[in-house]
């Protein structure tokens, strides 16, 4: 079957569809996403400060803000005066 | 059906060495990789032994010499499924070849793909630290240096496809299956790092500041998940760094009683590099033995010793957790004969090499055989070490042991010309 260029995926979702934790995975990543996003809006904060204010594990906010520092979205800011903990802010 | 001279399993330093030396010699080389790019595990390091080289920097011109060379065929992401011997110099393997979803003659690596992609997954290229997409050029060195599709973790959203400026995605592309005929094989599997979730004593997963040298390798080297070394639990500076040597080796309670060969120079390396990276950082190294074997090892260990790092001769017996994750290592304090207790910032698991047992599995049952530790055995380990018991099948590297990199590629080297001595005795007429 002739399948037109650039509307691969279509044709492949259609023929084995997408599986469901996938669909949860993508939604997760976008929720925690808009979370730390959104808070990064009022002021720089470290990974310490992120997990207290989305009431997370500071491990799981390490993971999903270094995946966004690598994505262009989160910057790297300062490091505090005990030279132990770096700030993070959003990209303007 | 395709037919090469030679076979080559394993696209890791050893496995490139060879398929080089069989294709410089006018064999036409087939090499099979099972993963995304060439390079094997030396192309993830910082740097080297006891050069402190740059590891992507002796990788990535033999990488590309390989991928360059007219008389080497390259298949990534496939394995060889099968291999039978059917006459003196007639050996027939079936190879699977996973479809890639990009073709890769036609991506420039724009990374395009990548920015549009919606997904995040954790990153095996960069030990799960940080995540990645899933359509994504595995890492900045990678060869073929193209975009590959997750399509285990890929939501079909066609987002990729309509980006891209060559249209080189393609998800019509299907699993490929080909039947060879090759005069000789040369296996080059490598080996797999030890699972640290089989000593739950040292918490592993559960305390997310112990970490496995792999990652810490990660952490070290120039294309690293963060902007500095950091902690994974919750990205402090680390300040006392320890290492536990002989984390799943010389450990007959998790099955490998044999010593890795390689776990104490490379943590000598990385407390080395951490030094440099942090200069007011402690760096503590608890071992059972220090064995410094290779050419210009002792004299890399005495220099770690004159830099700072801290060698202490004890045997690990539990990892627990303070509430700011810090880290208590309870030990024997080998020397003195007494349990101590120490806080580190972050432990760093040396872990162990263990075999790779897929390379068994292409052969029928009992066929190729394996030494006790499910290594390939070496028949006439002695005479011809790169010698297996299948006559015209040939091993290189860590597939038949542990080993650094320079005995890697000097094992490669022996496998390569037993395989061309072989060729030559057995030519076609």
């Amino acid at each position: 079957m002739e399948v037109e260029a650039g509307k691969t995926a279509k044709y492949l979702r259609e023929k084995q569809g997408v599986a469901e934790h996938v669909k949860e995975e993508l939604k997760e990543f976008n929720r925690i996403k808009r979370a730390i996003t959104d808070t990064l809006k009022e002021e720089e904060l470290t990974i310490a400060q992120l997990s207290e204010k989305l009431q997370m594990p500071k491990h799981d906010v390490m993971y999903y803000l270094m995946s966004l520092v690598k994505y262009g979205i989160v910057a790297t800011g300062e490091i505090d005066d005990r030279d132990e903990y770096y700030s993070y802010k959003l990209v303007k | 059906m395709l037919h090469y001279d030679a076979l080559v399993v394993g696209g890791g330093i050893a496995g490139g060495e060879a398929a080089l030396n069989l294709a410089n010699t006018g064999y036409k080389v087939l090499l099979v990789e099972k993963d995304r790019s060439l390079g094997g595990k030396m192309i993830l390091l910082s740097k080297v032994f006891p050069t402190l080289d740059c590891s992507a920097c002796i990788t990535t011109p033999k990488v590309s010499e390989i991928a360059r060379h007219k008389n080497i065929t390259i298949f990534t992401e496939s394995e060889v499924t099968a291999i039978v011997k059917k006459s003196k110099n007639d050996f027939t393997a079936q190879v699977t070849k996973k479809p890639r979803y990009v073709r890769v003659e036609d991506c420039t690596a724009c990374q395009l793909c990548e920015r549009a992609c919606p997904v995040s997954v954790r990153d095996e290229y960069q030990s799960g630290l940080i995540g990645r997409k899933a359509a994504f050029i595995p890492f900045s060195i990678a060869n073929p240096k193209a975009a590959a599709i997750d399509i285990e973790n890929c939501t079909l959203c066609g987002a990729c496809e309509k980006v891209c400026p060559t249209h080189c995605i393609d998800f019509t592309m299907e699993t490929e299956y080909y039947e060879l005929h090759v005069r000789t094989v040369v296996l080059a599997t490598g080996f797999n790092l030890f699972d640290p979730l089989q000593i739950p004593r040292y918490g592993y997963g559960q305390h997310k500041n112990v970490i496995t040298s792999m990652q810490m390798e990660r952490e070290i080297a120039p294309t690293r998940p963060y902007n500095t070394i950091l902690r994974p639990g919750d990205g402090k500076v680390p300040d006392r760094i320890a290492y536990v040597l002989c984390t799943g080796s010389r450990d007959a309670t998790v099955g490998n009683p044999i010593c890795s060969q390689i776990c104490c120079m490379y943590s000598i390396k990385q407390a080395q590099l951490l030094m440099g990276a942090l200069p007011m950082a402690d760096v503590t190294i608890y071992y059972i033995n220090i064995r410094s074997f290779g050419k210009g090892f002792e004299e890399f260990y005495q220099q770690a010793k004159g830099m700072g790092v801290n060698f202490v001769k004890g045997k690990i017996g539990k990892i627990t957790e303070k509430e700011n994750g810090n880290l208590i290592l309870r030990y024997e304090d080998i020397n003195e004969g007494v349990v101590k207790e120490a806080e580190h910032d972050m432990v760093v698991l040396s872990v162990g090499v263990k075999s790779n047992p897929t390379v068994g599995k292409m052969f029928g049952r009992d066929e190729l055989k394996l030494d006790p530790f499910h290594f390939v055995a070496q028949d006439d380990l002695l005479g011809s070490p790169s010698k297996t018991n299948i006559d015209g099948v040939f091993v290189a590297g860590t597939a038949s042991a542990p080993m650094d990199i320079p005995d890697s590629i000097l094992s490669a080297g022996s496998a390569s010309s037993e395989a061309i001595s072989y060729l030559i005795q057995h030519q076609e007429p």
